[in-house]
């Protein structure tokens, strides 16, 4: 009656060879879960053969008891029923719970491996795969799992044993019988072999459809206010019933499709009784086989084709799950690009970064985005990068804080290439400082604390105090132990920014590499930002991707960055009168700033 | 799927009154769905029929199997016309079968596709207030989640009608059979009815509790993706990977409790019918060897007793599944029974029209007060005069009522005292659609949707001839990169299609209103989310637009403000100085000090 969801597209199908290397890893990763594997397995043979043992008892008690009149026999058979139903019974609960534990226990570990894979990459992983992906591999792909460990796959290994079961038992009982019975079998394969393929296409053409029409509908509650402005409504309203209604037919077509073959499927089952009874009645009559044979043929029928319907029906899962593990492990295999050398050395306290011939390009683009680039900043420093959007500022600030390694060239920081140096002291001493105040679920204080887990509360406030914004968040009613609920919007934008500072102020590294805001804060905070940056910025060696004229002018070396190079370094006082591009930057901005 | 059975509310509060709402509510709920369903009642009589057709075909397949035992095999009778019987009754329930299924699922999907059309028109035609309460999500989920629970409940009700015919069938033809084995086979199966019951409402919650526990595990995932840059930047990976754990951890634990459950009562539920079974065999097996059955009626006993396992399993079902049809229908109908709170009137005036000699477009604010809660009023004796063909710049620092001032003007709220014309009629007066036909705005956040830059454009006339759309794009200088987008006016745009800068969305929202051609236009804020150094060319287009027509602006950059013949400074709800940008500074402290704040978050402009 319900159909499991799932269904994949022609693209994610695994061919054999893949399919069986998911297998096999698949067996590999759950191997700490052997034991309750086995078990699980165990109680699945032993509860589907009961289901099988039934039939034969009733033969049993037919043959050698009714038609024979001998009641001993008949009380046997009874007896051995009980004892079957009370086997299936405790077997069958067991099974739940082995083949869940399993089930659970592996899917944890694959949440964790895989997680664990992702943090482990480095922020080009990140640029080339897009958030909502990743985001998908970690919830509904393994969740798509999850649905068949609960509710399918216990049906789907049960379902192949007891065919095979089946079968055989039909065989031994009369293989004259079980030939009859083969000629109705195949229809009933091929019949579902094809629905499951049409099933999931048509589930994919409802999926998209789906998908489409909730579209149209958060359009039209979003823009509501836009439709009403231009008094569009009807005019939406039929825009929504034509996708509305384009749904309907998708559904309608994947009704038709279930209903030819459940019609199918039941006037088989009962042509196959026919057949039995028909062609069984006449080998009694010939006395080739008994009555209670007929009779336990007709009772297993139903455990011969209720399971390749089933099997049918849950393909698509197992399928789809596979296409996810697929994904998954590609997840796995990927090797991170920053990686930590195995003699990595400590950073020192203190030193000049050096930028060295450097050039770079993302994984995703042809053009470098960097090129020839040589830069000392000295220890204390303060630089402002400035220049056109995609000039490549951003890209040098991400060199310098080894977020990416350079394509060629180094970048050393007192002598050391960043390359040789251990991710703890890396942190340490070079701290990126995002354009935006980046807040995760938790309180204030549990945000500051993230940069230094082990710091104590009084760390925390005396970070923050450092920066003179402790007093700001003590002014709240729950203090540092307000929740910043979702992204923090409890918070306003510039105290985000305040939350992101006393970060790294907790941190206390030696260089500051800083993407400067392009957005707008509101009034008030924004004097509170700026000060707070001025006080983190003190003695420390700071790198500035400059978008404000103040901020620049501030700086005691400009370095101007153009077409993927280093155009013009100097002061704000030399680089006017040079009259270059920075002249012609510093020109454009103070016109548009007139009336 | 995060919807709640009971609401909370009426849950908690066991008696009196609020039970007794509840109660009416759920009238209210089933008398919805039972409109729904009169209005496909040919289909649905049609389903019951062949449903009960279906059983008939059903049940006589194993009487037919027990006649050709008994009289086929026993008794050397004519076995090929029984199993010729049995085959043709196959034929009829393979194709009843059928025909239940299609009928059952397809009503089933039109009563859940007619049902959301209507939520759609109703919401669309509901009054800006309430949406400023609901929340966007909430009414997505009514339309989908909630509906789609009424869907599962309708597809049962022929099925199950059909199903209760089969039951009742079958415990007659096994009672005329041998009522004696008819009691000792049957005695288990009504407790399949109540297991399966109990087993729906234990589970439902837990399975709600595995999707909750899931979506907390999602936004570790979701802050950890996003947050990426912090996260690599501090070094912090362990933090989060701590925090996957928990997550996953639960989900481990709450699905084993779901894992639990079912082991409780699935197996059991498989039990219950072989009891009745190994009744058969036992008690059946002495009475046909006392003579009092035939071993067809056995064979018969067993195939009937296999027959009823699924049918009494749905019921039990069922029940779950009208009660979770139950709450969501009350959702439904709260949204459906809420009446639009403004109205046209019955007999509205007409505005006068354009080209009758003297000038359109007269404004008036006349005393307005109006707040949006109870308490607060934003705007207290507000009175505006504009006269036809004015452009006036509204002014003021944040929450001064600036943009209230607009809503006003569209009638997206009545106001609480005073009145607001246009071309003198009080606009409650009017046709709320020929009023905001003649009142174009064009909005700080630019909406585009998911479709074609020409039906973005053509959005307030989706006829218009492409030379009209042009036109506009023009005036609103959107026609040179429009032709430079990959396909030209028609490239997909919107949140799914090709992204727009802010720029070119402004643009693009200008242009709508131009086609529009509205006698006032309104440009509330709209060149705010655009690069200041970059704001002149839409400020170009701006001018272009407000020649001769009504035109209110609201701006806080200088240069978009001059714009306007005359400005008006607003704060807290009333004018407070009207005059030329170059006399205000000169002379209104207050304004110098609104300008001053705004510039300070404009100070610096990028750069680059």
């Amino acid at each position: 009656m319900f159909q499991m969801g799932g269904g994949v597209a022609p693209e994610d199908q695994l061919d054999k060879t893949e399919t069986r290397r998911v297998m096999g890893r698949v067996v590999r990763m759950a191997a700490p879960f052997r034991r309750t594997a086995y078990a699980a397995v165990g109680c699945v043979v032993i509860t589907t053969s009961t289901t099988l043992a039934a039939p034969i008892l009733v033969r049993h008690g037919i043959d050698s008891g009714i038609r024979v009149r001998d009641l001993l026999q008949l009380n046997l058979s009874v007896g051995l029923y009980l004892v079957l139903a009370a086997l299936a019974y405790t077997f069958g609960r067991m099974q739940y719970v082995f083949l869940n534990r399993t089930g659970e226990s592996f899917l944890r570990e694959l949440r964790l491996k895989v997680f664990a894979a992702m943090q482990s990459q480095s922020l080009a992983f990140y640029d080339r795969n897009k958030a909502g992906v990743l985001i998908a591999r970690m919830t509904a792909d393994i969740e798509t799992m999850g649905e068949l460990i609960q509710w399918g796959l216990l049906q789907f290994l049960a379902s192949g044993f007891l065919v095979v079961l089946a079968l055989g038992v039909l065989f031994i009982l009369s293989w004259e019988l079980a030939l009859v019975v083969l000629i109705v079998f195949p229809v009933i394969v091929i019949a579902s072999v094809k629905f499951q393929r049409d099933a999931n296409t048509a589930y994919l053409s409802v999926r998209e459809r789906v998908g489409q029409n909730l579209g149209t509908l958060q359009e039209g509650i979003a823009a509501v206010r836009i439709i009403q402005a231009y008094a569009q409504e009807e005019a939406q309203i039929k825009r929504f019933e034509k996708s509305n209604r384009s749904l309907f037919d998708s559904h309608v077509r994947s009704i038709r499709i279930s209903t030819w073959y459940f019609g199918l499927v039941e006037f088989s089952g009962v042509i196959a009784t026919a057949l039995v009874v028909g062609i069984g009645g006449w080998l009694v009559h010939r006395d080739t086989v008994s009555l209670g044979t007929v009779v336990a043929f007709i009772l297993l029928l139903s455990s011969l084709f209720d399971p390749v319907q089933q099997l049918s029906q849950l393909y698509n899962g197992v399928q789809s799950a596979a296409a996810a593990l697929h994904k998954l492990f590609a997840i796995l295999d990927a090797t991170p690009e920053v990686d930590e050398v195995p003699d990595a050395v400590a950073l020192p306290n203190r030193g000049d970064i050096a930028v060295s011939g450097v050039g770079f390009t993302y994984a995703s683009g042809i053009v470098p985005a960097l090129q020839d680039v040589d830069l000392i900043v000295r220890d204390g420093e303060r630089i402002a990068l400035v220049g056109p959007t995609g000039a490549g500022k951003s890209t040098l600030a991400k060199l310098m804080s080894r977020l990416y390694d350079p394509t060629n060239g180094t970048v050393t920081y007192g002598g050391i290439n960043l390359r040789q140096s251990t991710h703890a002291s890396l942190r340490q001493r070079i701290v990126v400082v995002p354009q935006e105040g980046f807040l995760f679920n938790g309180t204030i204080r549990d945000n500051v604390r993230l940069a230094r887990i082990e710091a104590s509360d009084a760390e925390v406030e005396a970070a923050l105090e450092r920066l003179g914004v402790l007093a700001h968040f003590e002014r709240l009613p729950e203090g540092l132990d307000t929740e910043v609920r979702e992204r923090g919007t409890r918070l306003s934008a510039g105290e985000r920014q305040l939350v992101a500072l006393g970060r790294v102020a907790l941190v206390d590294p030696a260089v500051l590499v800083l993407d400067e805001a392009t957005s707008n804060l509101d009034p008030g905070t924004e004097a509170e930002v700026e000060s707070a940056l001025e006080r983190l910025m003190q003695g420390r060696t700071t790198i500035v991707v400059a978008h404000r004229l103040s901020t620049v002018r501030r700086a005691d070396r400009i370095v101007v960055v153009d077409k993927a190079r280093i155009a013009e370094v100097g002061t704000h006082g030399e680089l006017v009168a040079l009259g270059g591009k920075y002249a012609a930057l510093t020109r454009a901005w103070e016109k548009s700033h007139a009336v | 799927m995060t919807t709640v059975v009971l609401d909370p509310d009426t849950a908690a509060s066991a008696k009196g009154e609020a039970e007794e709402q509840a109660r009416t509510q759920r009238n209210f709920g089933w008398q919805l769905l039972w409109r729904a369903l009169l209005e496909q009642k040919t289909a649905l009589v049609l389903g019951v029929v062949i449903g009960v057709t279906w059983t008939a075909a059903k049940v006589a397949v194993p009487q037919l199997t027990k006649a050709a035992i008994d009289q086929g095999i026993e008794r050397n009778g004519p076995l090929l016309s029984w199993s010729l019987f049995i085959a043709a009754a196959g034929l009829a329930t393979g194709l009843l079968t059928a025909g239940r299924r299609y009928l059952a699922f397809r009503e089933s999907r039109w009563t859940e596709t007619l049902l959301r059309e209507r939520m759609f028109a109703h919401i669309q035609r509901l009054h800006v207030g309430y949406h400023d309460r609901a929340q966007t999500g909430q009414l997505m989920s009514r339309a989908s989640s909630d509906l789609q629970q009424v869907q599962q409940f309708v597809v049962m009700i022929p099925i199950t009608l059909s199903n209760v015919a089969q039951l009742g069938a079958v415990t007659v033809i096994l009672a005329f059979t041998d009522w004696r084995l008819a009691i000792v086979s049957l005695a288990p199966l009504p407790l399949i009815n109540v297991a399966s019951r109990r087993f729906s409402t234990r589970i439902h919650p837990v399975v709600l509790a595995v999707q909750n526990e899931q979506a907390q595990l999602a936004s570790v995932v979701e802050e950890s993706v996003s947050g990426v840059r912090v996260v690599k930047g501090l070094g912090t990976e362990s933090v989060q990977f701590n925090k996957l754990r928990k997550e996953a951890d639960d989900i481990r634990q709450v699905s084993l409790k779901a894992a639990s459950i079912r082991s409780r009562f699935l197996p059991a539920i498989d039990l219950l019918p072989s009891l009745g079974l190994i009744a058969v065999l036992g008690y059946g097996g002495h009475r046909v060897v006392n003579g009092d059955l035939s071993i067809g009626d056995l064979v018969a006993f067993n195939v009937y007793l296999t027959m009823l396992v699924w049918p009494l399993r749905n019921i039990g079902m069922m029940v779950a599944l009208g009660q979770r049809a139950a709450a969501a229908l009350v959702r439904v109908d709260e949204i459906l029974s809420t009446e639009p709170a403004v109205q046209s009137p019955e007999r509205p005036r007409s505005l006068p029209t354009r080209n009758s000699g003297s000038a359109v477009g007269a404004i008036t604010f006349e005393d307005v007060t109006f707040g949006y809660g109870e308490d607060h009023a934003i705007l207290r004796n507000f009175s505006l005069t504009i006269s036809p063909g004015e452009s006036v710049a509204l002014v003021g620092a944040t929450g001064a009522g600036k943009s209230t001032v607009v809503r006003l003007l569209l009638r997206f709220y009545d106001v609480v005292d005073g009145r607001v014309t246009l071309d003198g009629i009080d606009l409650r007066r009017l046709d709320v659609h020929d009023l905001r036909r003649n009142v174009g705005v064009v909005f700080e956040d630019t909406f585009l949707f998911n479709d074609s830059v020409r039906n973005n454009i053509a959005f307030a006339k989706p006829d218009a001839d492409q030379a009209t759309v042009e036109q506009a794009a023009r005036l609103a200088g959107a026609h040179d990169f429009i032709l430079q987008l990959p396909n030209g006016y028609d490239t997909q745009i919107g949140e799914r299609g090709f992204s727009l800068s802010g720029g070119q969305r402004q643009r693009v929202a200008i242009a709508r209103a131009i086609v529009a051609d509205p006698r006032v236009l309104v440009l509330d804020d709209a060149t705010s989310a655009v690069d200041p150094s970059k704001e002149h060319e839409i400020r170009e287009a701006m001018r272009t637009v407000m020649e001769g027509r009504t035109t209110i602006v609201i701006a806080h950059r200088p240069g978009t403000i001059a714009l306007a013949d005359r400005i008006v400074l607003i704060d807290e709800g009333r004018v407070v100085a009207v005059g030329q940008h170059r006399e205000l500074l000169d002379t209104c402290e207050r304004y110098r000090e609104v300008l001053a704040a705004w510039a300070v978050r404009d100070d610096d402009a990028e750069v680059e």
